[in-house]
């Protein structure tokens, strides 16, 4: 099973753009990151820029309508994520507990969708996209 | 540059509900559209949040908080990760990602750290042991 684990900062949603993790918390997670790694369930990670440096997309009445980060309205914004494969969600549940997170940080544990999650239906309208997905850098996992 | 392009999630994705036949034909046309240009670098659909569990670190301690999770405009329903050459090309991309059924969503776009956005603080050790890293994971796949 894959499992998404999506760090959420805590003031990450105001946070100005060009703003960096220092050094100290880098060098803590790319150790819990190596144990990840070396335990073979680490599948993809990556940190995000602040959201004061993105973009939100709505389409009110089917037109797209651009509003520039940062979001007055949100209370709480993805950091980074860790994509890994487990045999079940307490594994993934205990690698969460394991991070080196800072005070009032959260990690959310979802579950990723593979196809055969899907009805049989549904499989064969998105037949294609396990194809795409190997055609695209990264693909899933063992 | 590389963008994480966030499908934000709503009551539909939250209550386990699946896209019509049209609109997985055209999001798989759109995920075609997208690997042709070469932008696409990864693609997946998460299961709602009530199959999931948040962590959260206070205090020195972990509480263990099991789903569903308010506030469903807040939370992540899927996501793409796009190699594009700007901010602008991604939201051009975004805006045409089909919604045949005229259903109410948001996607929001942040771009994704790389070894060159950091200064010093960075050392060599440091990006010695990114690099090993990420050599490993592109050798599993």
């Amino acid at each position: 099973m894959r499992f998404m684990m999506l760090m959420i900062p805590k003031g990450y949603e105001t946070a100005e753009p060009g703003t960096m993790p220092d050094a100290e918390g880098v060098a803590a997670m790319m150790k819990y990151n190596e144990s990840l790694q070396k335990a073979g369930v680490l599948l993809a990670l990556d940190g995000l820029h602040p959201p004061s440096m993105g973009a939100r997309v709505t389409f009110p009445g089917g037109k797209p309508k651009v509003t520039d980060g940062p979001f007055a309205e949100a209370k709480e914004v993805l950091g980074g994520y860790w994509m890994i494969q487990v045999k079940s969600r307490e594994e993934a549940i205990e690698w969460a507990s394991r991070c080196p997170a800072s005070e009032n940080e959260i990690i959310e544990v979802r579950q990723v969708q593979e196809m055969s999650d899907f009805p049989p239906d549904v499989q064969e309208a998105a037949a294609g996209f396990a194809e795409l997905q190997a055609q695209s850098g990264q693909s899933k996992g063992a | 540059m590389k963008f994480m392009i966030i499908m934000k999630a709503n009551k539909d994705t939250e209550a386990g509900v699946m896209p019509s036949e049209r609109a997985l034909t055209e999001m798989g046309n759109f995920n075609e559209e997208l690997v042709k240009a070469g932008i696409m670098l990864a693609g997946e659909g998460l299961h709602p949040s009530s199959k999931g569990a948040r962590v959260k670190f206070s205090g020195g301690k972990q509480t263990v908080t099991d789903g569903p999770f308010a506030e469903a405009k807040e939370l992540v329903a899927g996501f793409w990760m796009w190699e594009v050459k700007s901010k602008e090309e991604a939201i051009e991309w975004v805006k045409r990602i089909p919604n045949p059924d005229n259903t109410d969503f948001e996607v929001e776009i942040r771009q994704v750290f790389a070894a060159e956005d950091f200064g010093a603080e960075f050392t060599p050790e440091a990006r010695e042991q990114e690099e090993r890293l990420r050599e490993q994971l592109a050798a599993k796949q």
